[in-house]
């Protein structure tokens, strides 16, 4: 599974939920790839899940290309809303495949 | 002994091996498997290496960018001397960069360990060009200082930026996120600060920017390669019909560089190649960063348990979403307008390198909005674009004109404007 940290940039915010995401996934147990990536690169990057901003999350809906589960994170050093985010989007993609 | 030499050669002073082997090293005390050791080390090697490239394609425009718009205000005088430019200094000073990028977090690590200021600064792309152009005033003021003078220099002056700069900001972040669970470790700090003290004399607070309804659509412009292209392609536009329309020989001569191409078209497509350039260098920055930081995280949460982290920017954004957009609105006018005061008075061209602007501006607005509502913001953003125009024309004019104007010019940004003549003072004195 790859999942994809965003942000505007690409270099400090995006990065930061990264290390947080890659953490919660550990404490849960879920293998899967994660990288950081602007938001221009993450819109035609391949990805099974990405996490980002609402702000970020709604101009990458509205471009329609993007294949991937969107979740949002506000606050991208909140653990639990993380968590929170990663098991339902990963809820979310077990019920599409099954 | 030399065995020495060979190693201040070859590791030390070739900054991509030494990068590697710093970056190796993290990634084995984060004891990771060794795919992810072996990969983490090489993407961070390429994207050492990429920057290179990027920075290359930016100058390609800025090269033409400038005399476009100096023909435009009509000026005659040279921009810029002879200067080693980014390829060659990286070359002989980018390993003291990089020890000095690892030794200064260090230091902050340990100045967060044992004072009262608890902050562990994370954002490593900034602590990259911080150290960069720092290096380069360093020596344009002092010449030719030996690698371990400029390392310590260089670890010193870096830990105790990283370490109070978040501690200054902190008050406003505590008014703006509501908690005191984060801090801002960015280069912005001087122009949000200036924000919000200005927001708190001639703002009203009760006029909070959250209040407003801003037009939905304007989201793209978070998107960095758009707005970079959208603004420079608009700058390079005006100036190419302008230059169009004008006989003079100099017009003429800078037509003729377009060759068959029509120059208006060609101007255009030098704004797409800057926000390409860009784009290349944080595509590398982000390669070799995305290892260091996680390796730094890490370590700093052992030592220093219960520290605040000090982030990006964009951490303060969705606290005040309008705010963000109102203070880069300010800095976009005040850029137009500097644009054209600093080329008409002082006869330098500046560049509105937009990835700046809107950082620092945005960030500026929510500071100037937390003291001071809209009006605050838009003053935020206004100062922003002030700090940095005057600051890129101080920095590429006097500061560091024989070693990196090439890349003060769109990698320099408010507190290295702020703290540059501080630094070139230091360095005078002690070299």
């Amino acid at each position: 599974m790859n999942i994809l940290c965003v942000c505007g940039l690409g270099q400090g915010t995006s990065l930061i939920l990264r290390i947080h995401v890659e953490a919660v996934l550990k404490e849960m147990g879920v293998k899967a790839e994660v990288d950081h990536m602007d938001v221009s690169s993450a819109g035609g990057a391949a990805a099974d899940l990405i996490l980002t901003s609402r702000e970020l999350a709604d101009s990458l809906r509205a471009d329609g290309k993007v294949k991937a589960n969107i979740a949002v994170v506000n606050n991208y050093f909140d653990r639990q809303e993380i968590r929170a985010a990663l098991e339902s989007a990963l809820k979310r993609s077990t019920a599409e495949e099954g | 002994m030399e065995f020495v030499q060979w190693l201040a050669n070859n590791v030390f002073g070739t900054p991509a091996i030494l990068l590697g082997l710093i970056v190796c090293l993290g990634l084995l005390i984060q004891r990771k498997e060794a795919n992810q050791v072996v990969a983490g080390t090489f993407k961070a090697v390429i994207g050492f290496l990429i920057i290179g490239a990027g920075a290359d394609v930016i100058v390609g425009s800025l090269n033409v960018f400038q005399p476009m718009w100096k023909e435009v205000f009509n000026l005659k005088e040279e921009a810029l001397g002879s200067f080693t430019g980014f390829d060659a200094f990286n070359g002989e000073y980018g390993g003291a960069v990089t020890l000095a990028l690892t030794l200064g977090f260090v230091l902050n690590v340990l100045l967060a360990r044992f004072t009262r200021l608890k902050y562990i600064y994370l954002t490593g792309h900034m602590m990259f060009w911080t150290t960069m152009i720092f290096a380069g005033i360093i020596i344009d003021a002092a010449g030719d200082v030996s690698y371990w003078q400029l390392v310590l220099f260089l670890t010193v002056v870096m830990g105790i930026y990283w370490t109070v700069q978040p501690a200054l900001t902190q008050p406003f972040m505590r008014k703006i996120t509501g908690g005191d669970q984060i801090a801002l470790g960015h280069t912005a700090a001087s122009s949000a600060l200036v924000g919000a003290l200005l927001g708190k004399w001639l703002g009203n607070r009760n006029n909070d920017s959250e209040k407003l309804k801003l037009p939905k659509g304007l989201e793209f412009l978070r998107d960095s390669n758009v707005i970079t292209a959208l603004t420079m392609g608009l700058l390079f536009l005006i100036g190419a019909i302008v230059i169009v329309l004008k006989n003079t020989p100099g017009a003429e001569a800078l037509v003729a560089q377009a060759g068959d191409q029509n120059f208006i078209v060609y101007s255009i497509i030098q704004s797409f190649k800057f926000a390409g350039g860009i784009a290349i260098v944080l595509f590398g920055v982000r390669l070799f960063i995305g290892e260091i930081v996680p390796a730094f995280h890490g370590i700093a949460t052992k030592i220093v348990p219960g520290a605040r982290p000090a982030l990006d920017c964009p951490v303060v954004f969705p606290y005040a979403p309008n705010a963000v957009i109102l203070g880069f609105l300010g800095a976009f006018v005040g850029a137009l307008i500097w644009l054209v005061v600093i080329g008409n008075t002082v006869a330098y061209i500046f560049v509105p390198t937009m990835i700046v602007l809107f950082f620092h501006a945005a960030t500026a607005g929510v500071f100037g909005n937390a003291t001071g509502g809209v009006r605050g913001a838009l003053l935020g953003g206004f100062m922003t674009s002030t700090i940095v125009a005057w600051g890129q024309f101080v920095m590429v004019k006097y500061l560091l004109p024989s070693t990196i104007p090439d890349t003060a010019m769109w990698a320099a940004d408010s507190d290295m404007f702020v703290l540059g003549p501080v630094i070139r003072l230091l360095a005078s004195i002690f070299y």
